[in-house]
């Protein structure tokens, strides 16, 4: 339950345009930024602070790019994604360019919001975080892959759902024998009124499509998963949803293309940000792969007084891609867990991604957007936190009304 | 050493997936699987191969599979 105040809180919105951050050696130098924004942005008609110190409105107006060569940005009229992957693909990510995001509007804020959630006896406090509790939207239509480690398909919350279920890992049934799949399916698609206990699921009449790429043991390769992603966009999944990753800060060609091909196909792909961080200590972790693809959207994990989890990784400075986009509820999570112990409470980026692959579903159903039009809804629909983006991106993920 | 790759078909090739996996198989890589909705061949390719096959054309990049590990079920964070 909700004690804070929401009034104050909104959506984040963004202008299409892309804020380009540049190296400190560059900063300053007006060469060096303009040749950077044409070989890499493909960028030419370049405004900028240079000579006047003063910028002519109606020649930013034309441009292409405003650069502020001082403070060493750039705002450039391209889609943050789009030249986040030229980024990435021109292989310059240790090179001039530290950031991209989207270009926000900005509003002032009175006071900064304070919440706090918990459990009760209808709702976890993530669906009440995020607004599934009020939703109209069930995701009736939309088909949700989940590509982890199975499912317990003779789980009882599930019991008369569509659910289409696919092995990939050797030797095994797509039956979930660790339990990780098992909890990420319940988070993004479980019952609306499962037998016992509260409801965790927020999509609970997507069609459900189980591909297990993480055998008994929690273990995949590039192989399986890039196989699950394939059966679901052939499918036609609208979401796909995945919650691993390895801790490796250089982005995937393949992973990045395949991304882009499903946005291209209808299929958006969320991922987790990653578990790498320890922030007591210090650390904020990086954005791992597959997540740090541009083309994937990647989860970070608060929790329910929407504080960043100590765990969850922050956007990479030193990359191109490995960027946070959004945020769910991803720390003590209760959802589905294979009989007989039916349900379980655990953390992790893991789990906050099925959250926001569910409420993908929703605004899926509702708006009828897909792909990259469902990203820039969800981007556009999220909650503000008080948080850097650099941990949340735009902020929590909502349910349409 | 043998490795596992992904090979990452180029857009100009992504619909001749089943011709550009006969000419991998004969630049030496043993072809596993050929994905044609995201446009990706995976398999298997002696050291020795690497440069044939990153050569060939509609091939936009070759790389080394990675692997992914969860979390032990009963860990706080997974």
């Amino acid at each position: 339950m909700q004690s804070g105040e929401q009034g104050q809180t909104q959506a984040v919105q963004t202008t299409g345009r892309s804020v380009v951050v540049f190296a400190d050696d560059v900063r300053g130098d007006t060469v060096a930024i303009a040749a950077a924004l044409r070989s890499i942005a493909g960028v030419s008609r370049i405004a900028g602070t240079l000579e006047t110190g003063m910028l002519d409105p109606d020649e930013a107006a034309l441009a292409e790019a405003i650069t502020f060569n001082a403070l060493g940005v750039a705002v450039v009229k391209a889609d943050p994604r789009r030249l986040r992957g030229a980024i990435a693909i021109s292989g310059t990510s240790n090179g001039p360019i530290v950031a991209v995001e989207p270009e926000r509007i900005m509003r002032a804020i009175a006071h900064s919001a304070s919440a706090h959630f918990s459990d009760d006896e209808q709702f976890t406090w993530g669906l009440r975080a995020t607004g599934v509790d009020t939703t109209s939207a069930t995701g009736s239509a939309i088909r949700i892959a989940i590509l982890d480690t199975g499912l317990d398909v003779g789980h009882p919350d599930f019991a008369g759902r569509a659910i289409t279920a696919r092995s990939f890992a050797a030797g095994q049934s797509a039956d979930d024998g660790q339990g990780h799949g098992t909890h990420c399916t319940g988070s993004a698609c479980g019952s609306a009124s499962p037998a016992e206990g509260r409801r965790y699921g927020v999509a609970a009449e997507a069609e459900i499509f189980v591909g297990k790429v993480l055998n008994d043991n929690g273990a995949g390769t590039d192989a399986n998963i890039l196989a699950g992603i394939d059966w679901a966009i052939t499918n036609g999944c609208q979401i796909i949803s995945m919650s691993l990753g390895a801790d490796v800060a250089t982005v995937s060609q393949a992973y990045e293309t395949v991304g882009r091909r499903a946005l291209e196909a209808g299929s958006l792909i969320v991922a987790a940000a990653g578990n790498n961080a320890s922030r007591s200590d210090g650390f904020l972790g990086f954005v791992g792969m597959p997540a740090n693809s541009p083309s994937i959207m990647a989860i970070a994990a608060v929790d329910s007084d929407l504080k960043i989890a100590d765990f969850s990784a922050a956007s990479n400075p030193a990359a191109a891609g490995g960027q946070v986009d959004l945020a769910g509820p991803g720390v003590a999570v209760y959802s589905s867990w294979p009989m007989p112990q039916r349900t379980n409470t655990i953390s992790g980026t893991s789990m906050a991604t099925p959250h926001v692959a569910g409420i993908a579903a929703l605004i899926a159903q509702k708006t009828g957007a897909r792909a990259q039009a469902l990203w820039d809804a969800l981007v556009e629909s999220a909650q503000a936190l008080d948080l850097p983006a650099t941990d949340v991106g735009a902020g929590l993920a909502q349910a349409p009304d | 050493m043998r490795r596992h790759l992904t090979v990452t078909v180029a857009d100009s090739h992504t619909g001749a997936l089943p011709e550009l996996a006969e000419r991998l198989a004969r630049a030496g890589m043993n072809v596993d699987q050929v994905l044609a909705a995201v446009g990706v061949i995976t398999g298997s390719a002696d050291d020795a191969q690497l440069a044939d096959i990153g050569a060939l054309d509609g091939v936009g990049a070759v790389e080394e599979q990675s692997s992914f590990q969860l979390a032990p079920p009963d860990a706080d964070v997974q």
